[in-house]
């Protein structure tokens, strides 16, 4: 059985689910505009292999990752989360997409567990499905294994 | 009731927990773990009246912790709740002996369809 690389608009579909069911936001494309600050992001990472190799990645502002965090913990807007939450709540967030990526794919494809890091810049545009939170980026790439 | 919430995630684990209030079922006890290996201890030491268990976890896998609990002669009723939900998942699942399996991402109406035989 051959699995093609996750296309875009399976990906965008996993993160409609996910904003709709977990962040209770629709999930709105993200429009170009001024290159967003990166300083503080944060990248989370998670695996698939077997008959399809490689990873997806969310790149988001330190800033968005908190709101988001916010919103699935059903938080007080001024309350500060402790950055173990962000990176959990991001990372599962991805974890989510993840599963519903696999899913689709088919054949035998295993999910790994996601892990959070920190990045100072934001992916090309052009690589990424895009999707708006509250009017700032959040970006998912699908990065197929090299060789 | 007691009910043991097993995924390596906290914010997951708040979610669901969340998401069992909203479906109606925030008068039962609940019981957190933070692994599969965390949760074989919990259902040892607090015997759960129902476990609801992510699968990909870290020490211990979900399916990993039901085999280990149905091998140990556990028939505590046992649910998955993953963000994979594939046939192929959910065939494994029920032949280990889950009684059902969630799909993460979830609404109460999920909880309410798969518990309601349960609770």
């Amino acid at each position: 059985m051959t699995v093609e690389t996750p296309d875009q608009a399976l990906v965008r579909a996993a993160m409609e689910q996910v904003w709709e069911s977990m962040l209770y936001a629709v999930a709105e494309p993200w429009a170009p505009g001024d290159h967003p600050d990166f300083r503080n992001g944060l990248q989370a990472q998670i695996a698939l292999t077997g008959e399809w190799n490689g990873e997806l990645r969310l790149t988001l502002d330190g800033t968005v990752a908190a709101e988001i965090a916010g919103a699935m913990l059903g938080a007080d807007e001024d309350e500060e989360l402790p950055e173990l939450d962000v990176h959990d709540a991001v990372g599962e967030v991805l974890n989510v997409v993840g599963g519903s990526v696999k899913g689709a794919l088919g054949g035998a494809t295993a999910l790994g567990l996601p892990g959070v890091t920190p990045v100072t810049v934001a992916p090309d545009h052009d690589d990424c499905v895009v999707v708006a939170w509250r009017g700032s980026p959040v970006y998912v790439q699908v990065v197929p294994a090299a060789g | 009731m007691k009910i043991l919430i097993a995924d390596d995630s906290r914010v997951m684990r708040q979610i669901v927990l969340r998401t069992m209030r909203q479906a109606g079922f925030g008068h039962h006890d609940f019981v957190e773990a933070t692994d599969g290996a965390d949760a074989l201890d919990k259902v040892a030491a607090e015997s759960p009246d129902l476990v609801l268990s992510d699968w990909n976890m870290p020490n211990k896998t979900g399916i990993e912790l039901l085999r280990a609990l149905r091998g140990s002669g556990s028939t505590v009723p046992f649910g998955f709740v993953t963000s994979e939900g594939s046939d192929e998942m959910r065939q494994t699942a029920q032949a280990a002996g889950a009684m059902f399996l969630i799909a993460k991402p979830f609404t109460p109406e999920s909880f309410s369809d798969a518990l309601s035989g349960v609770l």
